[in-house]
């Protein structure tokens, strides 16, 4: 046997139990009345869109080894307001590109921040939180914004092919985030910093451009979390986004990324997102009350850690 | 003749297919320096790792004064007599070098018995002629300090197997010479030591035998005496080789790497010299003399560097890696695991300055990427079918040549700076490399690089430029290059006058 085909038993290992776990929870949801309902479903693909798009731009914040960002739940809110404003003073293709705009710059501030200063990026995150959720109960007054009847927004509704659009919206993100990781010099320079800063600078790489461009690349996304929250509920708070951010990486974490960076994609990340989302709503629909769900996630993200760290520490 | 102190027999060790080790038997006597020569993946650091109760042999035993022993761990080992110097360092680095002497010891530092330790840590730095500071911490010590303290911290231990895994890397001569010492009266003491090392030179120097591992496997154990530098060579290899650095042919090009009161604040003051374009321009100095600090602020790795350099007639700003890169200057770094590979495959590696070049219609390409790739692993000699491998897998040799193979693609021939080139690196695989800088010469490239192995700034360089404390003491180029001028610039420097005279 050549080292190859030890390297493969151990991943057997691996991948035997992450069949289980899908084994297990397969059988789950057949098992479950009212699960595979359509309504049920469509209810679920739905409310994982939002934490779904987030957990995407997250994914770039990861690959780049800067961890999270405890930032990105504010920044939905402070982009899901930002749109319902914009849409009432000039429609829906301006609220679209404010909220796109706001965040950008929200989060690429930071990205610029920790990239080009090597600031540690849990605390900027922490800081920038304080400063959106701050500017925000500034701005709003902690009140909801509530969009106009007739501001030409509701045509974004709906379905699309069966699928909820948020969904659907979703699909196009992963699809896109991915692409740009896997086919563009700049995804490729993302796997890089996350793989060896110091490498990455050595061979010459502009480190601090491309950690911003993650993390602009990140409030985009969560932006566009945003735009779908306003568009669904047809208002805006403070309060949209909030625990996001802590879904994603638990979303991301589960798929398979890793955490120090420079290892995993967006489609782990969406794995992760459908198995944490499932497990949620079967906890729901069997009575479990919403601290269960919060105790699930808990539990499940330590074990994917624990399960991470013994298998590098065997290898 | 008396029973060995230390006696292992068949030891094998399996990690999952790969055998690490294969019935290897090891006999040490009292008062004997053993060496353990081999190439990177031989099975050295195994052995030491059974030895030290890391691993647990799958068959085979240990026995020490003739008693079996089964070895649990550091601690245990320890307790038998046994202690490492490792190859990485293992000191805290914001504790005291007080502390660091004293970590992990089982002779309970904590309040009482301070002052005693104090004086016993003290000796043991005396000992190595280390003028140091017990509190100072150690992160404010520079790397060859750090290795003899942690040499310093083996010698507190009492030992009477005394394990040093490539000790001197980091080590500039006159500290070598010191560390040799205290081996000397070690072993008249009737310690003994297990030495490994890939510097043949040490060990005729200072080993009493020698043990050749290759593939895991035991190839043959002799005195010093009775074996010579090419023997010994050849049985590392399994083959002997007739010549390690390719001849010196220079290529004529024009232009290269001017250097102009290069300044960086704590290393060097007012440099100035010119590494022309096919040739193979060498700054030798002993750690501290500043010779990596400018090969990393030339790579514009250093933020407070000032001075003028251009490369080609143009100017390089200092200070960004960036513009270094732009500007044609690529830099290769001894630390390959910090600021060399990337956690990603040996494919991505290869190309990783510069994936841009392999787009189509506008995205990246993976099949012009493996294209690229596979070309550039056959030029340095790295087996194509470890493309999709984790770098960090491949050996000490592999992956310096894929570093190399990166800086390869460039449609110019620029600038190569290398800080020892050659450092963890087996003797196969130094030749390959030697045969790569060659090439480049010829390509047009202008190279640049430090090494401490003045072996090799010997058989490399076209030009020499030594270094002492950051200041330039002379500059050799071609027939004038000779080993003993260069060794006392290095260490001893004769001032202006004593030179004319």
């Amino acid at each position: 046997m050549s080292r190859k085909a030890l390297a493969s038993n151990q991943l057997t290992a691996v991948a035997w139990l992450r069949l289980l776990f899908v084994a297990t929870l397969a059988v789950a949801v057949v098992l479950t009345p009212g699960f595979l309902s359509a309504p049920s479903l469509l209810t679920l693909l739905t409310t994982v869109s939002f934490v779904g798009c987030v957990a995407v731009g997250m994914t770039f914040i990861t690959l780049s080894g800067n961890i999270m960002s405890f930032s990105l739940g504010a920044t939905v809110a402070a982009c899901a307001v930002t749109f319902v404003a914009v849409l009432n003073a000039a429609g829906p293709l301006a609220g679209i590109v404010a909220a796109l705009t706001v965040g950008g710059l929200l989060s690429g501030a930071q990205g610029a921040i920790i990239g080009g200063l090597r600031a540690n990026p849990i605390i900027v995150s922490i800081a920038a939180l304080a400063l959106i959720q701050g500017g925000l109960n500034f701005i709003t007054g902690n009140a909801t914004t509530n969009a106009n009847p007739g501001a030409g927004h509701e045509v974004l509704r709906g379905k699309l092919l069966g699928l909820p659009i948020e969904f659907v919206v979703l699909l196009i993100l992963v699809v896109l985030g991915q692409s740009i990781l896997t086919w563009t010099t700049f995804g490729r320079h993302i796997y890089f910093v996350g793989s060896g800063v110091r490498a990455a600078e050595a061979v010459g790489l502009r480190v601090g451009w491309i950690v911003t461009g993650a993390y602009f690349w990140a409030g985009l996304f969560s932006a566009v979390a945003g735009v779908l929250l306003g568009l669904r509920y047809n208002q805006a708070n403070m309060e949209y986004g909030f625990g996001y951010d802590y879904d994603a990486i638990a979303a991301i974490l589960v798929g398979g990324t890793a955490i120090q960076g420079g290892q995993g994609s967006v489609f782990r990340t969406f794995a992760g997102v459908i198995f944490i989302a499932t497990i949620q709503v079967l906890l729901l629909l069997h009575g479990f009350r919403q601290e269960w769900q919060y105790l699930i996630a808990g539990i499940i993200v330590l074990l994917v850690v624990m399960l991470q760290t013994t298998g590098r520490r065997h290898v | 003749m008396a029973a060995p102190l230390l006696s292992a027999t068949s030891l094998t060790k399996r990690f999952g297919a790969v055998h690490a080790l294969r019935g290897v038997s090891l006999d040490l006597a009292n008062g004997e320096i053993r060496a353990i020569c081999g190439e990177n993946g031989a099975g050295k650091s195994t052995l030491v790792k059974l030895l030290m109760g890391l691993y647990a042999p799958d068959s085979g035993t240990v026995a020490i004064d003739s008693a079996e022993v089964r070895i649990q761990g550091p601690q245990h080992a320890h307790r038998l007599g046994l202690a490492l110097v490792a190859q990485e360092l293992s000191l805290a680095p914001h504790l005291s070098v007080l502390d660091n002497i004293w970590l992990g010891s089982e002779e309970v530092p904590l309040f009482h018995r301070r002052a005693e330790l104090r004086r016993r840590a003290a000796a043991a730095l005396e000992k190595l002629n280390l003028d140091l500071d017990l509190d100072e911490p150690v992160y404010r010590l520079e790397v060859g300090q750090r290795q003899l303290v942690e040499i310093a911290r083996l010698l507190t231990r009492d030992a009477r197997i005394l394990i040093l895994d490539e000790p001197t890397a980091t080590l500039s001569d006159v500290e070598i010479e010191r560390l040799f010492g205290v081996l000397r009266s070690l072993r008249a003491e009737g310690r003994s030591v297990i030495y490994i090392t890939h510097r043949l030179g040490e060990v005729f120097e200072i080993c009493d035998s020698v043990t050749v591992l290759r593939n895991g496997e035991h190839i043959a154990t002799s005195a010093v005496s009775a074996i010579t530098r090419d023997t010994l060579i050849g049985d590392m290899l399994g083959r002997a080789i007739a010549e390690i650095y390719p001849p010196k042919r220079v290529s004529v090009h024009h232009g290269g790497l001017m250097v102009d009161s290069l300044r960086i604040p704590g290393a060097v003051e007012r440099l100035s010299f010119e590494a022309p374009r096919g040739k193979i321009t060498a700054l030798a100095g002993q750690i501290g003399s500043g010779t990596t600090e400018v090969a990393r602020a030339l790579a514009g790795l250093v933020h407070n560097a000032t001075g003028t350099v251009s490369f080609g007639d143009h100017p390089v700003p200092l200070g960004s890696a960036y513009s270094s890169r732009r500007a044609g200057i690529m830099f290769v770094s001894e630390d390959r695991a910090a600021d060399g590979l990337f956690h990603r495959s040996v494919l991505e590696n290869l190309v990783a300055s510069d994936v841009g070049r392999f787009k189509h219609s506008g995205l990246l390409s993976w099949q012009r990427m493996r294209a690229g790739a596979e070309k550039l692993a056959e030029l340095v000699g790295v087996d194509k079918g470890r493309l999709g491998a984790d770098a960090f897998n491949l050996s000490g040799g592999n992956q310096q040549k894929v570093l190399f193979g990166r800086v390869s693609g460039a449609p110019n021939p620029g600038a190569l700076i290398m800080n020892e080139p050659t450092r963890g690196v087996d003797v196969g695989a130094r030749a390959e490399i030697y045969g790569l800088m060659r090439d480049f010469c010829r390509q047009g490239y202008a190279l640049l690089m430090t090494s401490s192995d003045l072996e090799e700034v010997v058989g490399m360089a076209d030009n020499v430029i030594t270094l002492y404390r950051g200041q330039m003491i002379s500059r050799y180029e071609d027939e004038d290059i000779d080993i003993t001028k260069i060794l006392s610039d290095i260490t001893h420097p004769l001032s202006p006058a004593e030179r004319a005279a």
